[in-house]
């Protein structure tokens, strides 16, 4: 029981960042229609820099931060290259975003090496109903329920929101009355660069991050944003959950090299279903 | 009298392109067998992209069925290497039929993710499946291609490798041009043009992607069959996702949909990570050096081409060359 209790805590925990990520497709593609291939890039960027900066002594908190801060420049600027050019087709953007993906190996490895790196979250752990529970997994909780309901907020309430929302739902509308939508498309590129990164900075504690460990986070977040069509991070949120959650029984009942098929296959099931069932999901919007 | 021109040139370069494995060594000869498989992936995947409009990052997966397929059949089944080529060949367009019934059913950004997604189930299951691929590790002894009683050993095997692999790419190609021109051709034009246009037409639009499906799988399971026989040895590692997106990249480059870009889209992005990794394996280079210039390179050009000559080198060049 208390091992069952100890796999659910650790799924939840993974899943939480799965779920950060899979908000980061999903900002970018309620307002674009890209799919960012580089949204695991995003991730390792936050959790190598931050492992960086710690390094160079600087204090925790202030090192993530920062390490946040930077995915959300790279994120604006991988969104300058991918949509900055008008007229660039989606489907061209989503391959522009896979070549930066690429490309950013290069980079990474000339400026965090090539080895995977970890650095200690915090310390400790918890005994709840009787399973020790590292601190990391309730802080990682605490933090993704805090982005969620600042991104609920933000949506819901500024200004900046409402009119990213409005992109999404209409874009020509949205022109109409005044709104730019490439520099809406630039800020959601930008967001879901701090949304990176912010689960690199989570995740890295948890588990070592190396330059390619975005195919990886790649697959789980965007498994997890098609729960909701690319287009709820609540449904996004659910989903991580819920593969975050599957993958650790997997890996703990069963082999751990199992862990990674069961959100390919799940994902590749719900895609196909969710495709025969509603034919407008597999359409590109104009 | 331009044309002429071009026919000309274009003539002469086959002909220099053919002779020229007479002046290679056995290690540029490799990286000639290379450049012919990957045109052989390439042309598929051209065809698929360019036409049906679909992405695949799943390729690989496809020439590693394709070398599994061809090395199982001809090491422990001990068929004939030919036999087990056509047998790969047929076994891996099987395959993609029954994987696209569900998959072609989503597009775009979906069937990109699916196709990888895909790639990494066949990786983890040739992983897992130690007993008959010998996992991680690999399976060494494959046997070499023969024909007959003839096989292909010896000193000049990379040598008549090599114009086997172009004489198989050279015929992809061909296929290609004969399919684009005849009556599913002028359908997948029709495709290419409006889906909703060519389906009002008549054309069966589900049926014709998966035809275009399987048929870019079987070209990338006969190049990897062909791997398989002149590598004799073959691992999980030998394909990883780099490689999808390596034929990508390579089928961007040289334009999509173009039967020439094929061959200009493999040779160009081949030699250029030849040379990048002679020139990172150079004394005082850092060992990362080969890796960070290929991933750098295979950025940049992807990223570049799309946005400053997004219909490839091939067709870019025909365009000017036409005076339009």
């Amino acid at each position: 029981m208390s091992l069952l209790l100890q796999y659910l805590a650790s799924g939840i925990a993974t899943g939480c960042t799965f779920a950060l990520v899979a908000t980061g497709f999903v900002a970018i593609y309620r307002v674009t229609r890209v799919v960012n291939f580089a949204q695991g890039a995003f991730a390792v960027v936050g959790g190598m820099s931050a492992f960086a900066l710690l390094g160079h002594g600087l204090p925790h908190v202030l090192a993530e931060a920062l390490a946040v801060l930077l995915a959300a420049v790279v994120g604006l600027l991988v969104g300058l290259v991918a949509i900055g050019r008008r007229g660039t087709p989606a489907l061209a953007s989503l391959i522009i975003t896979l070549g930066i993906g690429i490309g950013s190996y290069a980079v990474l490895i000339l400026a965090f090496g090539d080895q995977p790196v970890s650095f200690d979250g915090v310390g400790g752990a918890l005994a709840v109903a009787g399973v020790t529970m590292p601190r990391q997994f309730l802080l990682v909780a605490a933090v993704t329920a805090a982005a969620f309901a600042a991104l609920a907020l933000f949506f819901n309430r500024t200004y900046l929101g409402r009119a990213l929302t409005a992109c999404s739902s209409n874009p020509h509308a949205a022109r109409l009355v005044g709104i730019d939508t490439t520099r809406m498309g630039l800020v959601s590129f930008a967001l879901g660069g701090a949304l990176g990164g912010l689960a690199g900075v989570l995740l890295t504690p948890l588990q070592p991050v190396a330059f390619n460990s975005d195919v990886g986070l790649a697959i789980n977040g965007f498994a997890a944003a098609v729960f909701g069509g690319i287009l709820r991070p609540g449904t996004a949120l659910v989903g991580a959950l819920v593969l975050g959650v599957a993958e650790a029984l997997v890996a703990g009942y069963s082999r751990a090299s199992f862990q990674s098929g069961v959100a390919l296959v799940l994902m590749l099931a719900l895609m196909v279903w969710q495709a025969s069932r509603r034919p407008a999901v597999a359409e590109d919007a104009a | 009298m331009r044309r002429r021109v071009g026919i000309g040139i274009g003539v002469a370069v086959a002909i220099g392109t053919l002779l020229l494995p007479i002046a290679l060594d056995d290690s540029q000869l490799t990286v000639y067998v290379f450049i012919g498989l990957a045109t052989i992936v390439v042309a598929g995947l051209s065809l698929l992209m360019g036409y049906a409009g679909q992405v695949s990052l799943g390729q690989g997966a496809f020439y590693a069925i394709g070398a599994y397929t061809t090395a199982l059949l001809a090491k422990l089944l001990g068929l004939p290497p030919l036999l087990a080529l056509a047998a790969a060949t047929a076994g891996t367009a099987a395959i993609a039929v029954v994987v696209g019934l569900p998959l072609l059913r989503l597009r775009g950004h979906y069937l990109a993710f699916a196709t990888l997604a895909f790639q990494l189930i066949v990786l983890s299951v040739i992983g897992e499946a130690r007993g008959l691929t010998g996992g991680d590790i690999g399976l060494p002894g494959v046997p070499t291609l023969s024909v007959g009683p003839v096989a292909l050993e010896g000193q000049y095997r990379t040598f008549v490798f090599a114009y086997v692999v172009w004489a198989l790419a050279g015929l992809a190609l061909l296929l290609n041009r004969n399919l684009v021109r005849s009556r599913p051709g002028r359908a997948l034009r029709a495709l290419a043009t409006s889906e909703a246009g060519a389906l009002a037409a008549g054309v069966s639009v589900g049926r014709l992607k998966l035809q275009v499906f399987a048929l870019s799988a079987a070209y990338a399971g006969l190049a990897g069959g062909v791997y398989a026989f002149f590598l004799s040895y073959i691992a999980p590692g030998s394909f990883p996702v780099l490689l999808s997106i390596q034929f990508l990249i390579m089928a961007t480059v040289g334009g999509l949909g173009s039967i020439t870009g094929s061959l200009v889209g493999a040779t160009v992005i081949t030699l250029l990570v030849q040379v990048l990794t002679a020139v990172g394996t150079l004394p005082g280079m850092p060992l990362h050096a080969p890796a960070v210039f290929s991933y750098a390179v295979y950025g940049l050009v992807l990223v570049l081409i799309l946005l400053l000559l997004p219909e490839g080198l091939v067709p870019a060049v025909q365009r000017r060359w036409r005076g339009a």
